[in-house]
């Protein structure tokens, strides 16, 4: 005899399906943007052998399904690197790799949109390279850089889903378990479904305050 | 002293400085003219390292600009002011100017702050201090320019038509700010197309011609019958700059 019934034991496990979503979403988001800001500032200043290898990689990792890398990662390491990797740490590879790629992008064309001449004006009154990329580069590439940002952890948030078929307990997960045990897919999706929506709505919300207020100084009042 | 010599600039197969020597001494006020495409810009941002020479030398106090442990102190004793402003977008009129100071003299903060204010009440801009540069109209954003360039105490101001991009109302606000520093003593190198100003404020005009240096005269004997007017070429220049 199966039990169908939904119980107050159902939440915890959401809740901790939900944490571990949320955990590795934030995990993977903190190395993906220090790693692909920091190729973006490789190519950037053209470093000689270093930016050919990150432009060659990010290609990689932009072109290839998440799925075929996180399978890569977690069957290919131990079979060719002699490499065991548990599924959480095939995950944190996997994402944080691809989600670095995507951030290379944003950040290149975010650096790149900011005029010449700002930086020409910082060199010429003796700023050193760092001190231009920390004060004129940075502030406003982060400015330009946010609104696609906020669009690209929305979607990795939703990626996150995928590490379940390695058995990482995430909410998808979590909601499959649940699924299998009630057989009401309808509601147990849907609220796994929910719980992803209000997590996106929330960075999306993030993003949105941040962008505003990176953005003071171009504020458009309208017409 | 500010000395180029022998300097060649090309940029592809255009030669656009092609053996400039000058010499610019402390006090003076020299002013560069030219026609467009002359390479008076060009020269200007050889002098502040913007461009590489392909030959020739310029140095400024000794400094030679084109070694990197040379130019940052080259830097130091001059400061440019650009035609487009070229003010950084995201910071505010104060933080403009008192950013270098910070970061390049090491004046701490609050002081370069203080400084900066103190500047901008001398051009008339006190009370935009904590404006964007988009909330400044274009003679307020060449005034923030020029502020910028003063906060670094400079030896040499390196001007480069700071008025072309400003309605003439503007332009001269912005000249009675450097009629003001040239009285004072203050040593500029401008390129500009404002004959008379160059006139007015000059001790020197220079003059190029498709990147050579034509004549490099005291103010009056360039602007005199026999001295600069007696070339064809600057007399031509000078009638088309005054019909304009």
């Amino acid at each position: 005899m199966r039990y169908t019934s939904f119980t107050s034991y159902d939440i915890v496990l959401l809740a901790q399906g939900l944490g571990v979503s949320l955990a590795l979403f934030l995990a993977t988001t903190i190395i993906g943007l220090l790693l692909g800001s920091l190729w973006a500032v490789i190519r950037f200043y053209r470093v000689p052998v270093l930016t050919q290898i990150v432009t060659v990689f990010a290609e990689l990792l932009k072109n290839s399904p998440v799925l075929v890398q996180l399978f890569l990662v977690f069957f290919g390491l131990p079979a060719f690197a002699k490499l065991n990797v548990t599924p959480v740490e095939a995950a944190v590879i996997t994402l944080s790799g691809n989600t670095a790629a995507f951030v290379y992008v944003i950040a290149v064309s975010a650096i790149e949109s900011i005029g010449r001449d700002q930086i020409e004006a910082a060199r010429v009154f003796g700023l050193s390279r760092w001190q231009v990329l920390r004060h004129i580069i940075a502030p406003q590439a982060m400015a330009f850089a946010i609104g696609p940002l906020t669009g690209l952890l929305v979607n990795q948030l939703q990626v996150t889903s995928l590490i379940s078929v390695i058995g990482v307990v995430d909410l998808t997960k979590i909601g499959n378990i649940l699924n299998l045990r009630t057989l009401k897919p309808f509601v147990v999706w849907a609220m796994v479904g929910a719980l992803y929506y209000v997590m996106a709505k929330l960075i999306a919300y993030g993003g949105a305050t941040l962008e505003k207020r990176l953005r003071a100084h171009t504020a458009w009042k309208g017409l | 002293m500010i000395s180029v010599r022998g300097v060649r600039k090309a940029f592809g197969a255009a030669t656009v400085l092609d053996g400039i020597d000058l010499d610019v001494h402390s006090g003076e006020v020299v002013s560069i003219l030219g026609s467009s495409g002359s390479g008076k810009s060009t020269l200007i941002r050889c002098m502040n390292g913007l461009e590489k020479l392909d030959a020739g030398c310029i140095t400024i106090d000794d400094f030679d600009v084109s070694r990197p442990k040379e130019l940052t102190e080259a830097r130091k004793r001059s400061a440019t002011v650009f035609q487009l402003f070229n003010l950084y977008p995201h910071m505010t009129a104060v933080q403009n100017i008192a950013l270098a100071p910070v970061e390049v003299l090491k004046i701490p903060p609050k002081q370069a702050e203080a400084d900066a204010r103190a500047l901008l009440e001398s051009v008339g801009l006190s009370a935009r201090a904590d404006a964007f540069p988009s909330q400044l109209s274009g003679g307020q954003r060449q005034r923030v320019g020029i502020c910028r360039a003063l906060a670094m105490k400079p030896r040499y101001l390196l001007l480069d038509e700071i008025t072309s991009a400003l309605d003439p109302e503007m332009t001269s606000d912005v000249l009675a700010i450097l009629a003001k520093l040239a009285s004072d003593g203050t040593t500029m190198v401008f390129v500009t197309h404002e004959i008379e100003f160059a006139r007015t404020i000059s001790s020197r005009v220079v003059f190029l011609d498709k990147g050579q240096l034509v004549v490099d005269l005291p103010t009056a004997e360039f602007f005199a019958a026999d001295g600069g007017m007696a070339k064809p070429r600057i007399a031509q220049f000078l009638s088309k700059m005054r019909k304009d």
